[in-house]
């Protein structure tokens, strides 16, 4: 009996415990039990007024910090958002223009809103700013630093391949080892540095020597930094860049404070000490452009044919401006060759870099992990949807691009003693030919045929691998020969050796590489000993860093990666 | 007089039925792996067998987004079959194939939204997302209902009674007697063939050993 009481007793306390849980819940949370504890939301409008010094400012972009939703402004500045939020307590409103600071406004639910009121971002490039250093930004943004610094986009002056293609060097610091531009170049620095080390070209020129920004202990000149990118505020066509655009830079604090100007694709960011400014150019495919394109002019009076290579609307695509230019790296303008002959109901219309190389990644989930992190979780995030946040991770060239970039399909026929195979290859899901950027990649297919037996197959008819896909054991990477195919960009010299580097180059042998969403179909025909016997086919592509020449007379120790393989 | 005529009628069916229950026959079978943790998920199935001609239309399968994962990664349908993408991720995914059993591509969409696709012609569909390179997936456009999915310990039957009633594949009978060719299909899995008879009384077994290897076409 005495056990009943008490199980009764307990029983009645938890029951009171839970309800003074629920109405606890239900009063601070304001929300509705009857519809099982989901918050009331209903539209709400929220009117107000962006002004500045001179008066309202019309085309602003006004939102809940993180929400999908915004309004722009009219001619008298005046904004009416639609918004979720529930009626009561105190709430961010944010304000975004390009060329104008980003600011905020508290307002009430329901009630009245003052005036958001945006600085301009006056333009006073300041060559003597000494731009902050990554390890700054990280001790807020900690996920977005770390992805940025194992990518490549960290380290650009501090690539070894790109040392050694500098200075003629090889991986045992061993002098005088071809290529080297200063080898060949000594009385020339070259400007590497545009691209490789930007904050150190940007502060000193960009003729200083590669080496000593590695020597120098301004972290902030290694590789692309945070604070160098955030500085841009927009590219424009620039001839005398090696890249033929140029990033035009606002280095300089905010009018008011210490903050940093940090220009970025959010208008609702106002995280003191960033000074953060809206700039569309961010989300844009014409930021990469500064460095993914790079030509070569070819000294006076001289000219390549151009036409033995390319159509004609594949040489207008790569924007040269005539015949004396010579397309070295064409990354951006493959994309924007690609986007442009899209019809405008095509599902890849208006996809650029910055969705595949800054997309999420499966390592970075759960998303909220990277949604706001470190310091600025404490301070100042805001939650914002995952579709809007570019994880700076910048894949490119990387074994994960690499195994889904291409796709391949085999099909075959036996009639009589011949088996006749068709090699389909696909770009699947590059946005630009692949392989793409530096033309010392290249891309194999390695086919293989043997009977039931294990006997290769001859082939009789059908492409086989050049020579400089290596020459001896197959199983040492030595592929030349071989059934197969590649495709590869290639530069020539005048004397017509293959392969050069690009400031020897005078034309371009070939360029067989694929184009986006483009399928190559190669045949190819091998004889069967046995009519009645089943062979087999097996096909590798192969991704392979540096041509096997190169590779050898540099000793670098480049790896094949295996993009995909099928069999038959 | 009818009565009879009736009961006379449903015994001679009976009849009938009987012989045709004892001349078709299943294949079961237990698979074994080298080189690969479990022999779960690998598609065994026959290459000619008399296909379906059911009505598909309220049959459902689903190749789901999730986490940026294609779930499952590897979907067998019955060609013919209309599979639903829907999104159940925070973010946007553009599903596309460029194979040549099925090219499509639905374009970037919300997570909430479902989109769907008819699978009309029999091979592999090699699924991707134009914006996530590390997803991936395989639909297997089948010939024929006659197909399995291993389970945990490898075990498999063909028709596969559970899998076809979870998609709503509905009056698949068994196999008529006769000899079969078999195989197998798994991403990692070299591909296995070996020709079975099926004699009509009831279930015919067998083993396959595979290993680590690279699956073969579905269809030569």
């Amino acid at each position: 009996m005495e056990v009943d009481n008490m199980m009764t007793k307990k029983t009645a306390l938890l029951a009171i415990f839970s309800l003074a849980i629920l109405l606890t819940i239900v009063y601070f949370g304001k929300m509705d039990p009857a519809r099982g504890g989901v918050r009331e939301t209903r539209e709400t409008k929220i009117q107000g007024r962006v002004v500045s010094q001179y008066g309202p400012l019309e085309n602003a972009r006004v939102r809940v910090p993180g929400e999908d939703r915004y309004a722009l402004t009219d001619r008298q500045g005046m904004f009416e958002l639609s918004t979720n939020l529930p009626p009561g307590g105190k709430f961010r409103i944010t304000a975004g223009k390009e060329g104008w600071f980003n600011n905020v406004q508290i307002t009430s639910l329901p009630g009245p809103m003052g005036d958001i009121f945006l600085n301009p971002v006056y333009l006073n490039d300041r060559a003597g700013y000494r731009f902050i250093s990554p390890v700054t930004c990280a001790s807020c943004h900690v996920e977005l630093t770390r992805y940025w610094d194992r990518s490549k986009m960290a380290h650009t002056s501090s690539n070894p391949m790109v040392l050694d293609m500098l200075y003629g060097t090889d991986p045992f610091n061993r002098q005088g080892i071809q290529p080297g531009y200063r080898l060949d170049n000594p009385e020339s620095g070259g400007n590497c540095i545009t691209c490789h080390a930007p904050s150190a070209a940007a502060a000193e020129g960009q003729s200083r020597d590669l080496k000593t920004i590695l020597q120098s202990p301004m972290t902030e000149w290694d590789g692309i930094s945070c604070d160098y990118c955030h500085k841009v505020r927009k590219v424009l066509t620039d001839r005398t860049k090696p890249s033929g655009t140029g990033a035009i830079l606002e280095r300089q604090t905010a009018e008011r404070g210490s903050s940093i100007l940090v220009f970025g694709p959010y208008d609702d960011v106002v995280a003191p000490p960033m000074a953060a400014s809206y700039n569309p150019l961010f989300a844009d495919a014409k930021f990469c452009s500064t460095c993914h394109n790079h030509f070569r002019k070819l000294d006076r009076k001289q000219s390549w044919e151009p036409a033995k290579v390319y159509t004609s609307s594949e040489w207008e695509g790569l924007k040269m401006e005539d015949e004396s230019f010579l397309p070295i790296q064409t990354t951006f303008q493959e994309w924007q060759q690609w986007q442009r002959e899209l019809p405008y109901n095509d599902a890849n219309k208006g996809k650029k870099c910055q969705d595949c190389h800054m997309g999420w990644r499966k390592e970075m989930l759960p998303y909220d992990n990277y949604v706001v992190d470190g310091m600025a979780r404490r301070m100042w995030g805001t939650y914002r949807s995952p579709q809007d946040i570019r994880p700076h991770h910048f894949d490119g060239g990387t074994e994960i691009q690499l195994k889904t970039a291409l796709s391949m399909e085999l099909e075959g026929e036996i009639t009589g003693k011949k088996l006749d195979m068709t090699v389909y290859i696909t770009n699947t899901n590059g946005g630009h030919w692949v392989p793409t950027g530096e033309p010392m990649r290249s891309v194999m297919l390695l086919l293989r045929v043997f009977d039931s037996k294990g006997n290769t197959l001859r082939m009789i008819k059908g492409s086989k691998l050049p020579p400089w896909a290596g020459e001896g054991n197959p199983e040492q990477g030595n592929y030349g020969g071989l059934p197969g195919a590649v495709f590869a960009k290639i530069l020539q010299d005048k004397e017509g050796n293959n392969h050069v580097p690009f400031w020897r180059a005078t034309r371009i042998a070939s360029d067989t590489r694929i184009r986006p969403k483009k399928t190559v179909t190669l045949r190819f025909e091998f004889a069967l000993n046995d009519p009645e016997d089943e062979p087999t086919a097996e096909a590798e592509l192969i991704y392979r860093p540096v041509v096997r020449p190169l590779a050898k007379k540099k000793q670098w120790p480049v790896k094949d990666i295996l993009m995909t393989s099928k069999v038959w | 007089m009818s009565h009879q005529f009736l009961t006379i009628s449903i015994a001679f069916l009976l009849l009938l039925s009987v012989p045709f229950q004892a001349l078709a026959g299943s294949i079961t079978g237990k698979i074994s792996v080298k080189g690969l943790r479990s022999p779960a998920n690998v598609l065994v199935y026959v290459t000619k067998a008399p296909g379906l001609s059911a009505d598909l239309s309220n049959v459902k399968f689903t190749m789901d987004q999730k986490n940026l994962t294609f779930v499952p990664h590897i979907l067998p349908v019955l060609v013919g079959s209309t599979v639903h993408f829907p999104n159940d991720d925070q973010v946007a995914h553009n599903v596309f194939s460029l194979s040549r059993a099925k090219k499509f591509n639905l374009g970037s969409y919300k997570p909430g939204t479902t989109k769907t696709v008819l699978f009309d012609k029999p091979g592999i569909v090699e699924l991707r997302c134009d914006v996530h390179a590390e997803m991936s997936a395989y639909i297997m456009v089948m010939k024929n209902p006659y197909w399995a999915v291993s389970d945990a310990k490898g075990s498999f039957k063909i028709p596969d009674p559970v899998y076809l009633d979870q998609h709503g594949i509905k009056g698949v009978p068994d196999l008529p007697p006769g000899k079969y060719v078999i195989k197998t299909w798994h991403e990692k899995l070299k591909t296995a063939k070996k020709v079975v008879e099926v004699s009509g009384k009831g279930e015919t077994a067998f083993r396959l050993d595979l290993k680590r290897g690279n699956p073969s076409v579905l269809y030569k």
